[in-house]
C-alpha cells in the first residue's frame, strides 16, 4: 500500500438481535486505491459498509478517516466526512432531472435579501461538469426516469463526486448493467482512482473483482478471513476463502444426459412486436439455455410459454398435447413451473413464511375444492421435506421469506414449484443476486432435475454459467432466435457475436 | 410466554370485573333522559331548553341523547338509559313506528316514558304529549283565509293556494295538512285546487319544489307552511320574484305556518306573514315533565294517557292580544 | 426448524425488535412490546375498560355489559365481510348500502300490513306492495322467504361489485363508491324514503331474543321485572358468531383462506403460482356483501323495519374502524376475525363511554375517526418497523 491508509478499521463488531454480523474486522482501505471487498450474503458485507456509511452503530470498534477519529451518527455525517455510498438500490429520483437529483441536498443558490432563489445557471454549469467527468452524454434537464439503470447509476457517481467524497463504496453496482456500460464504470472506476480516490468494490462476479481491484478482502461470517494484494487471491482461492470448504470449479458437473424425448416444444409461436416465429424443443433430461442481451425478448417469451401472456401465431405443445387454456393455472396442471426473474415481486410472498410460500402453487392438489380444510400436518411434513433436501437454511419454517437470504429465497421459490412435481422448469435468471456457494447448490439442482427426467429452460444473462450447465444454447435477440450451438460447439465469442448481430430481415 | 399473554390479561380483566359488579350501586337522585333528535329549529331548540332547565331546576339528573337522525343510534341510546337505571324518559324521535317502537322498550322495561311532542303511531302505549295539530293548523288558516275573502272581494277571482306539507311519516305533518284542507273545504269557492310539495321536513327538498311551482304558476298567492322554520326558503323564493311584500300591498302573498317561532313572529310584526299555528312549547315540556316526575313519585312503571295542547293561532288580528303568549315571541324579545 | 414452531412469523420478528432495543431502558421496552403485540388492541379495550369503569362505575354493571354486548353482534357480522376485504387489499365502501337496499327488499317481501299514505308513492306500491302489505304476508315461510331474499341481494350486489373489480381491474375504492351511490338510492327510491314497518315477529325477534338469560338478584317477587334480566345467549349472538367463527376457519384452514391470504401479500405471486385470482376476488365480494345482508338482518328486526337508511351515514366509520383497529393491515395480507371481534367490542365501548360523557353525535364521529386515523398510523409503523428489522 502506497501510503498511510485513508480509512482503517480496528475490531469493529456489530451484533443484531443476537446475531452477530461482523465481529472484530480489522481492515485498511488504501489511499487511492481499490479495494474488493467479497463474501457470501450474509459474510457482513452489507452491514460493515452501513458502519462506515453511518447507517448503524458499531456496538464496539474504532474507525479512523484520514488519521482521525470517524464515528458517524448519521448517513448525513457519513456523506459529509466525504464517504459516497453507491447502493445496489439506486436512491436517486425517477421524477425529477439528473441535475436536481444531483444537487437535491443543496442547490447553489443567489440571495435576495432574504429570499434565495435556485441558481439555475449554476446548477447547469456544475452538473455539465460533473456528467463529463463521469462520461455521461446527456443534458442535466433530462429526466431520470429516461435513463437506464447503467445511466443512473452514473448520475450518482456524479453526485457522489460533487459531495468531494474521498471514498466511494460501490455495492453489487453491475446487477442491472448492459456488457457496455460495465464496461463504462469499470473505466470510471479507474479514472477515479487515477483522480486519487479510494474506492471499496462489493461484488458477487468474482471475475469483476479480480480484474479492478488492487487489493482483496475476503469475509465469511462477519469474520475477515483474509486481506492483502490482489495477486494473493486467484479467484479459486477467493471462492475458497469464501466458502470455508475447497471448491474447485464455479460449477459442478453436469451428471446426466438429454433422451430423445420431447417435452415442450414451441412452433413459430408470434407475437406482434413481441417474438417472431420462435421455434423450438425442449427435450426430457436436457438443460437448454437461452441467451441474449437485455430487451431480447427472452422474458416475454417465458411469459408466453407459461400462458400469463397470449400469442397470436403457432402453438405451444406439452409431450405432444397441445396445451388447453392460456392461464398460469392451466400450465401448472400441464407440469410447467416458471421460475421468474423477480422472485421479490412476483416469485415469493415476502411477508408470508417459509411454509406458506413453499405450499402456494400445490394448494390446489391438497384439497379439491377451495373450501375444503387443508391438512396442517401434511403441508409442513411436505415443505419440511423439501426445505431439507434443497438446503434451505432458516430460523424456522415459520421464518418470513423476507428474513432469508437471496440463495434460500430462491430455494424456496424452487422448493413451491418442485411441490407441484412439474417437468418442464423455466427458470428466467434464476440466480441473479445471489451468492457463490447458492448459485453452485442451484446448478446441483437444476442437474437433479435434469437426471431426473425433466427438462429445464435457462434464461440467463451470464454467458459463463450457461456453458458451464447446458446441453445447448439458444441465442435470441430482437423476439427471434438467431443462433443455436450443441455443447460441443460451445464457443464464447461465437455466441456473443449472436447475440449482438440484428436478426436476419 | 408471549402467547399467554392475552389470557392472562383477559382473565385479570374477568376478575377486574367480577369485584367491580359486586360492589354496591350508588343510592343516586333521580335520573330522566331525554332522547331527542337533532335541534335542526327554533321550535326543538326551546323545547329543549325548556326540558332540561326544568329537570335541573328540580334536582334531577338529566341524560341528554342526541340521536343524529339514526334511527339504530337512538335505538342504542334508550337501550344504554334503561340498562343504566334511568327513572324515566322524555323521548322524540324521527317518526312515529320508531316511537312506538321505544315505547314498547321502554315500558317493557317498566320505565315511565313521555314522548314529546312527536306521537307515536300507536296512541295507546305511554304519555304522549301532542298539539292538537290539526285544530291549529286549521285555526292558522282560517286567519289566512280572513284576507283571502278581503282580496276575493277586491278582484273577483279565485286564489291559488299552496301548501308546504311536511314528511308524511310525521304524524303531526299529516294532522297539519288535514287542517289545511280541511280549512279550504269549508271555504271552497275561494280557492282553486291547491298545490302540494312534500318538503320531507327538508329545506332544499322545499326550496327546489316551492321554486318549481311558482314557476309553473306565477299566480300563487296562498302559501301555508307545516312548519316556520321554511319562511325564509319562501322569502328567498318570493322576493327575486317581487312578490314577498308587507301585507297591504298588491302583491302581498297570504303567508302562514305553524310552530310560532321567533322567525314567524318577527315577520307577523313586519306585516309579511299573516298568521301561524302556535304549539305553545312551554306548555307542552311542562305537561311532559309533570307527567314524568308524576310517574316516577307514584311508582307507575307504564303510564298511558294523551294530553292534547290545544294551541293557537298568532295573527297580525290579534298579535296585540296573543302575542305575549306566544313562546317564539317571548324568545324574540329575549333576544333584543 | 425450530423448537417453538407454531409460532407465527411475525410474533418472533416482533420480540426480535424489542430485544434489539433493550439498550433503551426497560420501561420504554415494555411499552414497545405492548405496542407492537399482536393483541394490542385486546391490552387496549381491556385498559380503557377498567380504568373508564373506575370513572363510571356504571359502567361495568352486568346489565350495562350485557346491553353493550347487543351492540356488538350486528356490528361484528358486517365488520367480517369488511376484514376479508381489507386482507385481499380492497375496501368495500357499499356495505352500508347493501345494509339499507337489503333491509328494504326484506321488508317488501314481510310487512304484514304497509300504510297507503306513506308507501304510496313507491313504484313497488299496488304489486309487490299492497294495504294488506308485501308480497308474502301472512304467508307461512315468509320470513324464511325474506330472509333469503335479503341474503340473495346482499350476495348480488357483491358479486356486482366483484365482477368489475376482478374483471375490468377497476380499483375496489371506486366500484363500491359508485355502488353506494346506486344502491342507497335505489332503497330510498323503492320506499320513496319511507319505512316498511309491520314486520311479522319471527322476524323481529332475530334482533333481539333470547335463548338463554340471567337474573341476578333475590326471588322476592312473584314476578321478574323485565329490566333486570339480562340476556346472555340471544339470536343477534348466536348468529353473529356463527358467521364469525364459520369465516375464521374458513381463512385458517381452508384452501380458499390461504388464497386470499396470498392475494393480499402479493397478488402477482399469487397469479403466477396458479393461484386463482379473478376468481376469489369475486367470491370474496361475494362474502362481504352476505355478511352486510346478515347485519342487515339483525338491525332491520331489531328497530322493526325495513329501513332504507340502514347502514348510510357514519355506519362505515364503525365497520371500517373497528376492523382497522382490530389490526386488520390496511397493505393486505394480513388480518383475523378475531381481531375484528375486539376491534367491534372496542368500538362499541368507546361509543358508550362517549355517551356516558354526553358527547354530541358530532364529537362521537370527530373522535371516532381520530381513533381510526391513529390504527391506520399505529399499522403503518408496525410494517416499518418489520421491514427494518429483516436482514
Amino acid at each position: 500500500m502506497s501510503g498511510p491508509a485513508i480509512l482503517t478499521l480496528a475490531a469493529i463488531a456489530k451484533a443484531f438481535a443476537g446475531i452477530h454480523a461482523v465481529r472484530d474486522v480489522s481492515l485498511a482501505v488504501g489511499r487511492g486505491r481499490i479495494l474488493g471487498l467479497v463474501g457470501e450474503n450474509g459474510a457482513g458485507k452489507s452491514t460493515l459498509m452501513n458502519i462506515i456509511g453511518g447507517v448503524v452503530r458499531p456496538d464496539g470498534g474504532t474507525m479512523l478517516l484520514d488519521g482521525a477519529p470517524y464515528a458517524p451518527a448519521s448517513p448525513g455525517e457519513a456523506s459529509r466526512a466525504g464517504i459516497a455510498f453507491i447502493h445496489q438500490e439506486l436512491n436517486l429520483f425517477s421524477n425529477l432531472t439528473i441535475a436536481e437529483n444531483i444537487f437535491l441536498n443543496d442547490f447553489p443558490q443567489r440571495r435576495f435579501g432574504p429570499f434565495s432563489l435556485i441558481d439555475r445557471a449554476a446548477v447547469a454549469r456544475q452538473a455539465r461538469a460533473l456528467l463529463s467527468e463521469v462520461s455521461l452524454d446527456l443534458p442535466p434537464e433530462t429526466p431520470l426516469d429516461r435513463l437506464s439503470p447503467g445511466e443512473r447509476q452514473l448520475v450518482e457517481v456524479a453526485r457522489a463526486l460533487r459531495l468531494d467524497a474521498r471514498i466511494i463504496i460501490f455495492d453489487e453496482p453491475t446487477t442491472s448493467l448492459t456488457a457496455r456500460e460495465t464496461e463504462r464504470l469499470f473505466a470510471l472506476v479507474a479514472r477515479l482512482r487515477e483522480a486519487g480516490k479510494s474506492v471499496i468494490y462489493i461484488s458477487h462476479i468474482l471475475t469483476d473483482v479480480a480484474a479492478l481491484a488492487d487489493d482483496i478482502a475476503v469475509l465469511r461470517d462477519g469474520a475477515l478471513i483474509e486481506a492483502g494484494a490482489k495477486a494473493q487471491f486467484p479467484i479459486a482461492r477467493m471462492i475458497t476463502l469464501m466458502v470455508g470448504r475447497p471448491i474447485d470449479q464455479l460449477y459442478p458437473p453436469r451428471k446426466s444426459a438429454p433422451q430423445a424425448a420431447v417435452l415442450l416444444e414451441a412452433i413459430s409461436l408470434g407475437a406482434t412486436g413481441i417474438i417472431r416465429d420462435v421455434s423450438f424443443a425442449l427435450h426430457r433430461g436436457e438443460v437448454l439455455g437461452i441467451f441474449g442481451l437485455m430487451g431480447a425478448g427472452r422474458t416475454e417469451l417465458a411469459r408466453i410459454l407459461f400462458g400469463l401472456d397470449s400469442h397470436e401465431t403457432g402453438e405451444i405443445r406439452v409431450e405432444g398435447r397441445r396445451l388447453p387454456a392460456r392461464s398460469a393455472r392451466a400450465s401448472i396442471r400441464s407440469g410447467i413451473a416458471f421460475i421468474t426473474e423477480n422472485r421479490r415481486e412476483e416469485g415469493l410472498l415476502m411477508n408470508g413464511t417459509v411454509a406458506e410460500n413453499i405450499a402456494l402453487a400445490a394448494l390446489p392438489r391438497l384439497a379439491i375444492t377451495p373450501a375444503e380444510l387443508i391438512e396442517q400436518g401434511r403441508i409442513r411434513s411436505a415443505a419440511g421435506a423439501l426445505a431439507e433436501a434443497l438446503n434451505i437454511k432458516t430460523a424456522s419454517l415459520d421464518a418470513p421469506a423476507k428474513s432469508l437470504s437471496g440463495g434460500n429465497q430462491q430455494k424456496v421459490v424452487l422448493a413451491k414449484w418442485l411441490l407441484c412435481r412439474p417437468s418442464v422448469f423455466i427458470m428466467d435468471e434464476p440466480t441473479r443476486g445471489i451468492d457463490v456457494g447458492a448459485k453452485y447448490e442451484i446448478y446441483s439442482i437444476i442437474d437433479r432435475l435434469a437426471g431426473a427426467g425433466g427438462g429445464v429452460l435457462f434464461i440467463s444473462s451470464e454467458l459463463e454459467e450457461l456453458l458451464a450447465v447446458c446441453d445447448r444454447i439458444l441465442v435470441m435477440s430482437r423476439g427471434e432466435i438467431v443462433g443455436e450451438f450443441a455443447r460441443a460447439g460451445f464457443d464464447r465469442g461465437r455466441v456473443l457475436a449472436a447475440a449482438f448481430r440484428e436478426a436476419a430481415a | 410466554m408471549k402467547r399467554m399473554m392475552p389470557w392472562s390479561c383477559g382473565g385479570l380483566a374477568l376478575a377486574g370485573l367480577a369485584v367491580l359488579a359486586a360492589m354496591p350501586a350508588e343510592a343516586a337522585g333521580k335520573k330522566v333522559c331525554y332522547a331527542f333528535q337533532d335541534l335542526s329549529t327554533g321550535f326543538w331548540g326551546a323545547g329543549h331548553a325548556a326540558i332540561v332547565d326544568t329537570l335541573k331546576k328540580n334536582g334531577v339528573e338529566v341524560v341528554e341523547l342526541n340521536g343524529g337522525k339514526d334511527a339504530n343510534r337512538q335505538l342504542e341510546q334508550v337501550k344504554d338509559c334503561i340498562a343504566q337505571g334511568a327513572d324515566g324518559i322524555i323521548l322524540t324521535a324521527d317518526d312515529g313506528d320508531s316511537e312506538t317502537m321505544l315505547v314498547a322498550l321502554a315500558q317493557e322495561a317498566d320505565v315511565p316514558i313521555a314522548t314529546f311532542n312527536r306521537p307515536p303511531s300507536d296512541l295507546s302505549k305511554g304519555i304522549i304529549v301532542v298539539a292538537d295539530n290539526e285544530s291549529v293548523a286549521r285555526q292558522a288558516v282560517e286567519a289566512m283565509i280572513v284576507q283571502a275573502e278581503a282580496k276575493f272581494k277586491k278582484t273577483g277571482k279565485k286564489l291559488h293556494p299552496l301548501i308546504l306539507v311536511g314528511d308524511l311519516a310525521d304524524p303531526n305533518a299529516v294532522k297539519r295538512r288535514e287542517g289545511f284542507m280541511n280549512a279550504l273545504k269549508s271555504h271552497a269557492d275561494l280557492f282553486e285546487t291547491p298545490v302540494e310539495i312534500n318538503t320531507k321536513w327538508n329545506s332544499q327538498v322545499a326550496l327546489a319544489g316551492l321554486e318549481a311551482a311558482v314557476t309553473a304558476d306565477p299566480n300563487i298567492d296562498f302559501i301555508f307552511t307545516s312548519s316556520d322554520f321554511l319562511f325564509p326558503t319562501i322569502q328567498g323564493v318570493l322576493e327575486p320574484r317581487g312578490k314577498w311584500k308587507k301585507s297591504g300591498d298588491d302583491n302581498h302573498v297570504i303567508l302562514g305556518g305553524l310552530d310560532g317561532d321567533d322567525g314567524a313572529c318577527k315577520l307577523i310584526r313586519e306585516g309579511y306573514v299573516d298568521s301561524t299555528g302556535v304549539q305553545d312549547v312551554y306548555l307542552e315540556a311542562k305537561l311532559a315533565l309533570d307527567s314524568i316526575q308524576d310517574a316516577i313519585a307514584k311508582g307507575e312503571a307504564r303510564p298511558n294517557g294523551v294530553k292534547l295542547d290545544p294551541g293557537f293561532a298568532l295573527s297580525q288580528a290579534n298579535y296585540a292580544e296573543k302575542g305575549p303568549t306566544t313562546w317564539g315571541c317571548m324568545v324574540l324579545d329575549a333576544k333584543k | 426448524m425450530g423448537g417453538d414452531s407454531r409460532s407465527p412469523a411475525h410474533e418472533r420478528l416482533f420480540e426480535a425488535a424489542a430485544i434489539a432495543r433493550d439498550s433503551r431502558g426497560s420501561i420504554v421496552n415494555f411499552f414497545r412490546r405492548i405496542l407492537l403485540s399482536e393483541y394490542f388492541i385486546l391490552y387496549l379495550t381491556i385498559f380503557y375498560f377498567l380504568s373508564m369503569a373506575a370513572i363510571f362505575p356504571d359502567l361495568a354493571t352486568p346489565r350495562n355489559i350485557s346491553n353493550q354486548l347487543s351492540n356488538v353482534w350486528p356490528l361484528l357480522a358486517v365488520a367480517t365481510g369488511q376484514t376479508l376485504v381489507i386482507i385481499i387489499l380492497g375496501i368495500d365502501l357499499s356495505q352500508g348500502a347493501i345494509m339499507g337496499f337489503a333491509s328494504v327488499a326484506g321488508g317488501f317481501v314481510m310487512a304484514t300490513a304497509a300504510d297507503p299514505n306513506l308507501l304510496g308513492g313507491s313504484p313497488l306500491w299496488g304489486t309487490v306492495l299492497t294495504e294488506g302489505g308485501g308480497w308474502l304476508a301472512g304467508r307461512s315461510g315468509s320470513v324464511l322467504i325474506g330472509v333469503g331474499l335479503m341474503l340473495v341481494v346482499g350476495g348480488l350486489v357483491g358479486l356486482i361489485n366483484g365482477y368489475f373489480i376482478a374483471r375490468f381491474r377497476m380499483p375496489a375504492f371506486m366500484v363500491t363508491l359508485v355502488s353506494l351511490m346506486l344502491f342507497s338510492s335505489a332503497g330510498i327510491w323503492l320506499t320513496q324514503s319511507q319505512n316498511i314497518v309491520n314486520l311479522p315477529p319471527e322476524f323481529t325477534q332475530l334482533g333481539s331474543g333470547d335463548l338463554v338469560s340471567f337474573y341476578f338478584g333475590e326471588k322476592v317477587e312473584a314476578t321478574i321485572k323485565r329490566r333486570d334480566i339480562l340476556s346472555f345467549l340471544t339470536y343477534p349472538m348466536v348468529i353473529a358468531l356463527a358467521l364469525a367463527v364459520a369465516v375464521e376457519i374458513m381463512l385458517r384452514f381452508s384452501v380458499l383462506g390461504r388464497y386470499i391470504y396470498a392475494i393480499g401479500m402479493n397478488a402477482k405471486t399469487a397469479a403466477i403460482s396458479g393461484v386463482p385470482v379473478r376468481r376469489v376476488i369475486m367470491v370474496v365480494f361475494v362474502l362481504s356483501g352476505l355478511c352486510a345482508a346478515v347485519a342487515s338482518i339483525l338491525y332491520s328486526a331489531r328497530l322493526g323495519g325495513g329501513r332504507p337508511t340502514i347502514g348510510a351515514g357514519a355506519a362505515l366509520l364503525d365497520i371500517i374502524g373497528a376492523t382497522v383497529i382490530g389490526g386488520t393491515s390496511l397493505s393486505g395480507g394480513r388480518g383475523k376475525i378475531v381481531w375484528t371481534l375486539i376491534g367491534v367490542v372496542f368500538f362499541v365501548l368507546l361509543g358508550n363511554t362517549l355517551n356516558y360523557m354526553g358527547l354530541s353525535a358530532f364529537y362521537i364521529d370527530v373522535v371516532k375517526g381520530g381513533i381510526i386515523l391513529a390504527a391506520a398510523a399505529l399499522d403503518v409503523a408496525r410494517n416499518q418497523l418489520l421491514a427494518g428489522q429483516a436482514a
